[in-house]
């Protein structure tokens, strides 16, 4: 049998070739870094929405200070003065966010009852992903607008129960919910094609942007002395649990 | 031994990927001074459940295989240069790194938004290609996994050619 030995020539490649981890690893931690910082980082909008202007007051400003103060004009869910807050900004036609409504109808129904915790909603429709996102975010305005609180909540409810998301909801379905919830459908399509709510939706979508929101769902838990916790993606109902808990425990 | 080192690898790449949208709020809580160690363990365990709320199945399945074949990967690798199998080449190597890298670019799109990705391109302003890319994103992850898939086989091939000695 022959026998070929190694030629002793071939250690100056060798020597070169074992670069290549190094190097390879040098990269692929660069850009995990560059991934941690990316994602992490204020800026750095994914909205279609967001033009050139947000994004640079996002980039420069976006942290959970920059979310706008909880008032009577938001749409609040249970105890208005609840020590715990959680505002979510919201996209009717992302599958987390259906997912989410349902974790946090279970959180209402656990905290809501006795006043801990209220429920905020805003609006966050990615027009880059959902185009119908915008059209029901304003038809959920229109809601509240013209049937108050309740009928607000009670229009995001079947919304969200109906849509098969992503774009997935026929417009006509619109009305038929307004009718399902007791709207007057007359005044609800009014409203819908009046653009009564852009401005405030457009709004909505910037300071959700401004407070670091990346996707949907986007949620701040503020506690009673008004520290924010950011909570990103539709989690599950035990880690928003925990969450609220250490909110509560806030002084 | 090795064994172990691709199951702690694949556990830390894949708690990375799905705490990866909340990192900061994990860094907060783990800095509060006012909250007790098991709280402060208590958050990050229950979020390795967003595995089954945040992700697709087709994230969450790429996912899942991009943290295994990376542990497997990086095992490899290390018994790889502990044979000291130097002079073979090492082309699998980079291409496991260049998978994971990959995958990482597809591992922002838990919710709504692929975080990283969108992050990214916003930065140079051409955040609107992902309404081209059909599955959002998730191409990446899918390269990642091939990409990890064809290193391991060449890592392997190497490995049962250990090229010192030609017979």
């Amino acid at each position: 049998m022959e026998h070929e030995t190694k030629e002793p020539g071939a250690h100056a490649p060798i020597q070169t070739n074992n670069l290549t981890i190094p190097v390879a690893i040098v990269i692929a931690g660069a850009l995990i870094a560059g991934a941690v910082y990316l994602g992490t980082s204020k800026g750095a909008p994914t909205t279609a929405g967001n033009n050139q202007q947000p994004q640079q007051v996002a980039q420069q400003t976006g942290s959970l200070d920059e979310m706008r103060t909880i008032s009577k004009d938001d749409h609040i869910r249970g105890n208005p003065d609840a020590p715990v807050k959680i505002v979510e900004y919201s996209d009717p036609e992302c599958p987390f966010c259906k997912r989410f409504h349902d974790t946090m109808k279970q959180v209402m129904d656990e905290y809501g009852n006795d006043g801990k915790v209220a429920w905020v909603y805003r609006n966050f429709p990615l027009d880059q992903l959902h185009q119908k996102a915008r059209n029901e975010s304003t038809a959920i305005e229109c809601a509240g607008d013209i049937g108050g609180n309740d009928k607000f909540w009670a229009y995001a409810d079947r919304l969200y129960e109906v849509t098969p998301s992503n774009d997935g909801l026929d417009p006509a379905e619109l009305p038929k919910i307004a009718q399902y919830v007791g709207l007057d459908v007359g005044k609800f399509n009014a409203c819908l094609t009046s653009g009564k709510f852009t401005k405030h939706i457009e709004d909505d979508v910037q300071n959700a942007v401004a407070t670091g929101g990346n996707g949907t769902p986007w949620s701040i838990v503020v506690a009673a002395n008004g520290k924010k916790y950011p909570l990103s993606g539709a989690q599950p109902y035990a880690s928003v649990k925990q969450l609220i808990d250490l909110a509560l425990q806030e002084k | 031994m090795y064994a172990l080192i691709a199951l702690v690898t694949s556990a830390v790449v894949f708690a990375f990927a799905v705490w990866f949208p909340n990192i900061s709020l994990i860094v907060e809580i783990m800095g509060h001074p006012g909250i007790s160690f098991s709280q402060k363990l208590d958050l990050p365990i229950s979020l390795l459940g967003s595995i089954a709320t945040n992700f697709t199945l087709l994230s969450a399945s790429y996912t899942i295989a991009i943290a295994l074949l990376f542990g497997v990967n990086l095992a490899m690798t290390i018994y790889f240069l502990r044979r000291k199998i130097s002079e073979v080449r090492q082309s699998g190597v980079a291409t496991g790194f260049i998978g994971l890298a990959s995958g990482v670019l597809g591992m922002g799109c838990a919710a709504c938004g692929s975080l990283l990705l969108t992050s990214g391109l916003s930065l140079v302003g051409a955040s609107g290609i992902l309404a081209f890319l059909p599955l959002a994103g998730g191409e990446f992850g899918i390269l990642g996994v091939i990409l990890l898939l064809a290193s391991i086989y060449l890592i392997a091939k190497q490995i049962q050619n250990p090229a010192i000695c030609k017979i």
